[in-house]
């Protein structure tokens, strides 16, 4: 497949890019001792983009013939000049990068398909019989575990070539429990970009199990919260949510040229100058994590992106075209989920660096207060960095001890305003470690994580 | 290709399952021609196309299932060995069944036989004609993203019990994200989109001045005030707030995982009176119609909740034969994963007021134009901020931003004062705006 898609770009007198993605899934679920879900998904095809001067044309085929692929790439060309046609803009221009060649695969020792069908069924059923023997109260549970393998290639007229190589296992625990009419329920996930063992390494199935159900019976009893701004110390998982989604989007380029907040202030303060927040596909702190992205699907390979650097707005991400319009250098953030949709600019790993603070310190510091650990799977954010995130667990903090938790609660505002306010950045460092996808019209994989902070937030709660 | 020959490919593909040792199997097949043009940065981005055949195996062998799924109809049949295999692997379950076949009465008005006239050009005209109405519209306003698309759809299903149905459906949709800056000041941001079956009743106007009038309205919005009370939900939000988590209870798949609480409450009250809402797969021309489900069976009309009490759930196969109800035609979801369920057309009914009269008669509350929060679907707690919001004061409204609202969606369910005359469709929803009472509403 290599050499038909150089060989394909190679006698395109016009700019094109032919890219290559073959993949497979397999999911098993089983809910409350039933099995639920045994299935597998292949699917294989090549996304052909187009450039005509103003406009990119994009065709997708699963005719992998060498005519079939021809016809796609003339049905790329067309369709860019459709749109070129009727655009008044100037040409398109594609900020420069190095041809790229060589192949690039995920780290394991021990890769998904090294281990049966049969382990990873008696895996599931063991995590969900855990579960429901954990506690009289848990009335429901539900263990599901994905892996998705892929296999890309990407060929362009400018002479890229090359493979990359992915594997991503994930696991996700629910636990409902019930009491004197209340539901309650906890939510785990783990996922990694590596192998079997990289995932029960990220995190031990059992202890996220343990963990599910532990939250869904502790939210039984919990009084709810009253509304108001408080101070609060967020966890990892809630500083990587805050980092992906209500600052991480507003810095994507095309975004940004859409009207975000923060268009215009590079160079500016945004945040405290405890805050510097970075996105890499290729982070330090962690080979297996779940945005790995070694190389994007423009052919721009992984950097060190410093978003906000001691507190002052420092780049936005970028594909090669959205560089070109800003000056910038691309960031290696062009991605797309399947071979029938487009690169678009995406985060990969995105996260606060660590900073000095003990996390016990920072909560001896709160005279009145909340430690809010865990994204409740819901909420939004806008592109001028207001958002509203669920929290799933929120302990409440009087003179710098534990008040018991609450419930219940959301957390909104403005995310620079939140970090503005940021007094204090943990010495720790946790990945978010999810299972799940983030979506902007196609799904991607990322990750999102950092220290602990202490900040000042908006709490949703009930009036009495 | 006709629908009859993707519905041979269909039925190959359930001999080539019994073949591999099913003892019985059914093939779902989709086929989806796609034309569209994108909108970002204010400007035409992207001209696109794509073919693609989707094919959803699920292979028994006794009461185990396995389910494979290929985009490559030369995949089929190695497809059909792979659910064998997984079946094979796979714990049983005796509800673990293929549905009977029943005769589909085809639904009017769902394909466009001009489909074909429709070209990429005719897409990026529309999309040229969405900028300029927003353009005209304000100066304020910011197209962060826009498309238009037209998509031809056929669905071939057929399995061993006899079963066996195909239709080609047509959709031309439109969507429209905006967002409107003054200076330092950004807007909430505003999405909405419009469908239609036929090319012909393509109209992108009227969504695109709701986006912008909606997006310009938040600009520059006063501060709320704390209260608990009367909160007007409108379309959008009650589907956030109300529907979803309806949705979810009625599911009869969570009702058998132990998920909804409305287990064993048919007949019961379980809204305010003003409360009903039926679905309807069959409605002519409806943007979610279709004369079968993901499993082949007819869809049919049901009635949800009539009048606050609960008259059914949503069933497909499974959920009917453990939960011995009938099979209500719900099956969802696309080729390349397993059928789940899902409602098709739903309505929330309306009632008489206009949504200026539910206003004229509100002394203090809060009008939600869009709700951004979290709501759990289990314990009913909502809890999320109202964008474009209005504070209702003696029968006036004024903007207002920041604004929290709470609550829990089983208790407001049984508080809604009313519903209005006015009804949006949103996808395949048609909502009135809901008013209900004890709401917690924080000014932030």
């Amino acid at each position: 497949m290599e050499r038909i898609l150089e060989d394909l770009v190679g006698r395109s007198s016009d700019w094109l890019e032919a890219r290559y993605q073959e993949r497979r899934s397999l999911t098993l679920s089983v809910r409350n001792g039933h099995f639920e879900q045994c299935s597998s998904v292949r699917t294989r095809g090549v996304g052909l983009r187009a450039l005509a001067a103003s406009a990119f044309g994009f065709a997708s085929t699963t005719d992998l013939s060498k005519r079939g692929l021809a016809d796609a790439a003339r049905a790329a060309g067309k369709l860019a000049a459709a749109a070129a046609a009727e655009t008044h803009r100037p040409p398109v221009r594609l900020a420069p990068v190095p041809p790229a060649r060589g192949v690039f695969r995920v780290q394991t020792a021990d890769p998904v398909d090294a281990h049966s069908l049969e382990e990873k069924i008696e895996l599931v059923l063991h995590l969900d019989a855990r579960a429901r023997r954990a506690s009289a109260r848990i009335t429901a549970s539900s263990v599901t575990y994905s892996e998705t393998c892929e296999d890309r290639i990407l060929a362009t007229t400018e002479g890229t070539l090359v493979r990359v190589i992915d594997a991503k296992p994930s696991l996700r625990i629910l636990a409902v429990a019930a009491s004197h009419g209340e539901q309650a329920m906890g939510v785990q996930t783990a996922g990694v970009s590596g192998g079997w063992s990289e995932l029960a390494n990220a995190r031990s199935p059992e202890a996220l199990v343990d963990e599910a159900v532990r939250v869904a019976v502790d939210q039984l009893s919990a009084p709810h919260a009253p509304g108001g701004v408080a101070t609060v110390v967020l966890d990892p998982e809630l500083v990587g949510t805050l980092c992906h989604e209500a600052i991480g989007h507003t810095v994507e380029a095309d975004i940004v040229l859409g009207g975000a907040v923060t268009a215009g202030r590079l160079g500016t303060r945004v945040a405290s100058d405890l805050v510097t927040m970075v996105d890499s596909g290729l982070p330090p702190s962690g080979p297996y994590v779940v945005g790995w992205l070694p190389i994007d699907d423009e052919g721009t390979p992984a950097t060190r992106t410093a978003l906000i650097e001691r507190g002052i707005l420092r780049s936005y991400l970028h594909n090669r075209e959205t560089a070109s319009h800003f000056g910038a250098a691309p960031t290696g953030n062009a991605r797309a989920f399947l071979y029938s949709d487009e690169p678009i600019i995406r985060m990969t790993n995105t996260y606060i660096e660590r900073g000095e603070t003990p996390v016990d310190e920072m909560l001896a510091g709160i005279e009145s207060g909340y430690y809010l650990r865990g994204f409740a799977m819901s909420g939004q954010a806008d592109s001028s960095a207001e958002f509203m995130f669920g929290v799933r667990e929120a302990t409440r903090i009087e003179r710098g001890r534990s008040a018991g938790l609450v419930k219940g609660i959301t957390i909104s505002g403005n995310a620079f305003d939140v970090l503005q306010s940021v007094d204090a950045v943990g010495n720790d460092f946790a990945w978010e470690n999810g299972a799940g996808f983030c979506g902007k019209g196609q799904p991607a994989k990322v990750d999102a994580g950092g220290p602990h902070l202490r900040c000042r937030i908006t709490l949703g709660g009930l009036q009495p | 290709m006709s629908d009859h020959a993707w519905l041979e490919m269909c039925l190959e593909g359930c001999a080539a399952a019994r073949a591999a040792g099913a003892t019985e199997a059914e093939v779902f097949a989709q086929h989806a021609v796609e034309t569209s043009v994108t909108i970002e940065k204010g400007d035409l981005q992207l001209a696109r196309s794509s073919t693609e055949s989707t094919f959803g195996v699920r292979a028994l062998v006794g009461d185990q299932l396995g389910f494979a799924s290929t985009n490559a109809a030369s995949d089929l049949a190695a497809a059909c060995r792979d659910a064998v295999i997984l079946a094979r692997s796979a714990p049983g379950d005796p509800h673990n069944r293929l549905p009977e076949p029943r005769r589909a009465e085809p639904v009017a008005g769902l394909d466009d036989p001009n489909w074909e006239e429709f070209t990429a050009a005719d897409a990026v005209r529309c999309a040229v004609e969405m900028l300029r109405v927003s353009a005209a519209f304000d100066k304020r306003v910011i197209v962060g993203d826009a498309g238009v698309s037209s998509v031809r759809l056929t669905r071939a299903i057929a399995n061993t019990r006899g079963a066996a149905a195909a239709e080609t459906v047509s959709l031309f949709s439109h969507h429209i994200l905006v967002t409107a800056r003054e200076d330092e000041r950004v807007s909430s941001m505003d999405f909405q989109y419009g469908a239609s079956r036929r090319a012909r009743e393509i109209d992108v106007a009227p969504t695109v001045i709701l986006a912008c009038r909606n997006a310009v309205d938040s600009l520059g919005t006063g501060k709320g005030r704390t209260f608990r009370g009367v909160v007007i939900l409108s379309p959008s939000a009650a589907l956030e707030i109300l529907v979803s988590p309806l949705l979810f209870q009625v599911n009869a798949r969570n009702v058998l995982r132990g998920l909804s609480r409305w287990d064993g409450s048919l007949g019961a009250e379980i809204a305010a009176p003003t409360v009903s809402v039926a679905d309807d797969g069959t409605a002519p021309g409806g943007i979610a119609s279709s004369s079968f489900d993901r499993e082949g069976t007819p869809r049919a009309p049901l009635t949800l909740i009539e009048r606050g009490r609960l008259a059914s759930f949503l069933h497909n196969a499974y959920s009917s034969s453990a939960s011995t109800a009938p099979n209500t035609g719900h099956a969802a979801g696309p080729a390349s994963s397993p059928p789940m369920i899902g409602p098709t057309n739903l309505t929330f009914a309306p009632g008489a007021p206009s949504l200026e009269e539910q206003i004229a008669d509100t002394e203090l509350g809060l009008l939600v134009g869009r709700f951004s929060g979290n709501v759990d679907p289990i314990s009913g707690d909502f809890s999320g901020v109202a964008k474009a919001a209005h504070l209702v004061q003696r029968g006036r409204r004024a903007a207002v931003s920041e604004t929290l609202v709470a609550g829990n969606v089983f208790d407001a369910l049984r508080a809604v004062l009313d519903t209005s005359s006015d009804v949006q469709r949103i996808f395949g929803f048609a909502l009135p705006y809901v008013r209900l009472d004890g709401i917690s509403v924080t000014a932030g």
